[in-house]
Parts: structure tokens; C-alpha cells; sequence
């Protein structure tokens, strides 16, 4: 506690000098006197906010959220976002000694699902491996499960960004929990500068994140420069629904139910009175796919899931 | 009056006696229970000092988000420094934290620039 007061006060001084997005991890919204000069507006939900505010408001939320941020997932989507996300990890079919980028992964959740999946193909692996080699010598059999006890990912990595600490926090809290230790690493960095090399991932994924970008476009071309050549961009994302009767259920839903489950259960109604919002600002399918072709990627496609309550876009560098 | 001993019956509370006895073995066991627990997050928190709680293999992925030049690990003050801008990085319960406005300035000749214009 003193050590982040320590910090804290030290974050403060460079915060005045430089600008006041640090001051948020101290208190709420600072004066406007040290604000730097806003370029343009941007929305929050359905406020129309300055960007710099946009990313500060957007963190509160994430903050106050955080710790609730598992139950309310489930609550909301009635536990369908696990669905979802199985089904990012099918598409993605990710072999033993991918590096993965989880960027606003917060919690983990795609992380944890990755390293099952990449384990569990492997055990597969193996597996397949002793039945077709009948006539192995005991050293022979020995050696691959020992391969197994040292490489049980196969190499595989991911690498957890968010830029949100109480989200990272939660999710190191989990992975301890579950007991995920090897192949994970968690860094707290802003998804419009990745604090990671060029070409250095095989797969970038994004789940229920890029909405609370405030540069979209930004987040893009950070997403094709840290990835190799070969390696796939992929976006789990709510979207718009494209059936009417559909949507009015859906709406009702949101604007209704949502904001009360998250008064109810995470004492918070304005975030997710935000959360739909933004929802709502979210470009469309075909829209999204554009501006991911803006940045470079090549084969984007998308597929709707729930008759586009949830979309997962995805891209190739090549 | 006579009802009495028939209602504690009924609803099962414990007798006076017993629960006398019973608070203070639970407070005793609470505290144990506490100190213990305060003992373990003092042992981690001193294992975490001694240890590098960094991960040296994520050095190579890392790089400075401004420059995008890599960066180098000081373990007296956990940090992740960048010399050509002359910025450091801190590292905070493991997790580096690697927002350009978290970083702090390092060497006088460079204190008056701002490589964190966002």
C-alpha cells in the first residue's frame, strides 16, 4: 500500500507535466485546467465526450467493474458468452507453439481457453503418436513423456495485455486459482501502442475490447505490426443484429434488463448503462471489416453469431 | 419460564454454557487463523522482494511502446528502462506496466523532453 503510494505521488509529478491520464489511478476526473488541448470528440455510450475524457471514463469503468466482472458476464449473457468464446478458440485452432496476444484480456479468459485447447491437442498428439509406434523400446517411451512433463504446451505462449490494472489483477488472481502457471504472462499496455516487436505473434485476439478503444484505427495497425507475417487477426465483438423482431428482443434486453442486473449484482448502473450503449455505437459487421482492411489485413471475413448479437471478425496478415 | 429449556430444545440453540465456551475457541482459532494468514502474505510479500517476481523471458517480446527499441531490465529498482529516451518502466506485482505515462523520466540531460505525447 505505501509502495503504491510511493508510486502513486511520483505519477503525479509526471503527470502535470505531461498529461493527466496517469491521475486516474488516483482519483476520479481531474481538473480540466491541465488538460492538454482535445483534437477531436468521440462517444461514450451515447454522451459525446472529448477522446482524452473517453479514455478515462472508459477505465473507471473497467475499475469498478473488475472485480464483479466474471459474475455480471455470466449473469448478462445467461452464461452464452462462455459459448462464444469456445467458439473463438475453435476458428482459431490454434497448434501447439503458437504465440498468442490477448489484447484487453483483462480477466483471461481467452487465455485460459487457449492453453487448454493447446494442451489438450498435444496430449492428442502423443497419444496418437505411442499407438502408432507399437514396437517402441522403453527409453523410446520414456523420453516422450518427459517431453511432455517439460514442453506440455509445446512451446505455446500468450501474452495478456490490458490496459486496465484491476482487470489484470483479477486475472493473475484466477490463473493462480485455476492453476495456469506456465505459458502466461501478463503486461499492462494501451492496445493503441503494444509495448511488443514487430512480428512477433502468430495470433491477436480481441474479445468484447476493441468497443472501448478510443483510436479503433490505431488499434488496428498495432494489431498488424506485432504480428508475423502468416498471422491472423481475430475479433470477438457484439454487433449489430441484422433480424428485426430479434433486435427489438435484444433491445429490451439490453436497456431493460442489463443496466438493473448491474445495480443489482455489481452495485454499478452507469457502466453498464454504458456497455450497451457503446454497443449500440459499435460499427456494423461490414463497416468493421473495412476498417480492419484499412489496416492492412487481407482474407477479413466475419461470422455472426446469435444472428449477429456477437460477430467474430478475422484477418491475415500476408 | 419452564417453557424455556423446552424452546431452546425446539430451536436447537446451544445452551448458554456451551456457547460460553465455544466463542472464545472460535475467537482463539480466528486468530490463529489470521495471524496465519497475515504470516503467509508476509512470507510471500518478502519472497516477492528477494525474488525477481519478472519474468526474464518476456524481456525479449517487450519493447518501449514509444520507440518500439527494446528495453533493459534494472533489478535494484524493478524497472524497465528504455536509455535512449532515458525513461523507466515500472514493474508492480509482476505485471510491467508499460502505459507511456506511467513511465518515469530517468537522467538530467533528457528531463526536458516529452516522449509522451499521445
Amino acid at each position: 500500500m505505501a509502495a503504491s503510494m510511493v508510486v502513486g505521488s511520483r505519477r503525479v509529478w509526471d503527470g502535470c507535466r505531461r498529461g493527466q491520464r496517469v491521475l486516474r489511478l488516483l482519483r476520479g476526473l481531474c481538473s480540466g485546467g491541465q488538460r492538454p488541448a482535445t483534437d477531436g470528440e468521440t462517444h461514450f455510450g451515447f454522451q459525446t465526450v472529448s477522446e482524452s475524457e473517453k479514455s478515462e471514463k472508459v477505465y473507471q469503468v473497467f475499475e469498478n467493474v473488475a472485480k464483479k466482472y466474471d459474475l455480471m458476464n455470466d449473469s448478462m449473457s445467461l452464461g452464452i458468452h462462455r459459448l462464444w468464446k469456445d467458439n473463438l478458440l475453435h476458428q482459431m485452432n490454434p497448434y501447439p507453439g503458437s504465440q498468442l496476444l490477448d489484447v484487453a484480456g483483462g480477466t483471461g479468459d481467452i487465455a485460459f481457453r487457449f492453453i487448454n485447447y493447446v494442451r489438450s491437442q498435444r496430449e492428442r498428439r502423443i497419444q496418437q503418436q505411442l499407438r502408432s509406434h507399437q514396437n517402441l523400446s522403453w527409453q523410446e517411451i520414456t523420453k516422450l513423456y518427459h517431453e511432455e512433463d517439460h514442453q506440455s504446451l509445446g512451446g505455446s505462449h500468450v501474452v495478456v495485455c490490458d490496459i486496465n490494472k484491476e482487470m489484470l489483477k483479477v486475472g493473475k488472481k484466477k490463473s493462480q486459482r485455476l492453476g495456469y502457471s506456465k505459458g502466461l504472462s501478463w503486461v499492462l499496455g494501451d492496445a493503441e501502442e503494444l509495448p511488443f516487436n514487430n512480428d512477433s505473434f502468430d495470433i491477436y485476439t480481441i474479445a468484447f475490447g476493441i468497443r472501448n478503444v478510443t483510436h479503433i484505427d490505431q488499434a488496428l495497425q498495432e494489431a498488424y505490426r506485432v504480428l508475423k507475417p502468416g498471422g491472423r487477426f481475430l475479433c470477438l465483438e457484439f454487433s449489430h443484429v441484422n433480424n428485426s423482431f430479434i433486435s427489438s428482443l435484444y433491445d429490451l434486453y439490453s436497456f431493460q434488463v442489463i443496466p438493473v442486473l448491474g445495480e443489482v449484482i455489481a452495485g454499478d448502473w452507469k457502466s453498464y448503462q454504458y456497455l450497451v450503449e457503446s454497443i449500440r455505437r459499435f460499427p456494423s459487421q461490414v463497416e468493421f471489416k473495412e476498417m480492419i482492411e484499412d489496416a492492412g489485413f487481407l482474407k477479413v471475413d466475419y461470422q455472426n453469431l446469435g444472428s449477429g448479437i456477437v460477430a467474430i471478425h478475422s484477418g491475415f496478415k500476408l | 419460564m419452564q417453557a424455556l429449556p423446552g424452546l431452546r430444545l425446539l430451536t436447537r440453540l446451544p445452551r448458554w454454557g456451551q456457547a460460553a465456551r465455544a466463542a472464545p475457541a472460535r475467537a482463539a482459532a480466528r486468530r490463529a487463523w489470521c495471524s496465519a494468514a497475515e504470516s503467509e502474505d508476509k512470507a510471500g510479500g518478502a519472497q516477492g522482494q528477494q525474488r525477481p517476481p519478472f519474468d526474464p523471458g518476456l524481456l525479449e517480446i517487450l519493447a518501449c511502446p514509444l520507440s518500439k527499441k527494446p528495453l533493459r531490465y534494472e533489478e535494484s529498482t524493478n524497472e524497465l528502462i528504455n536509455e535512449e529516451l532515458g525513461i523507466a518502466y515500472p514493474i508492480t506485482d509482476g505485471i510491467p506496466n508499460m502505459i507511456p505515462q506511467a513511465a518515469r523520466m530517468i537522467g538530467k540531460e533528457k528531463q526536458e523532453e516529452e516522449p509522451g505525447q499521445t
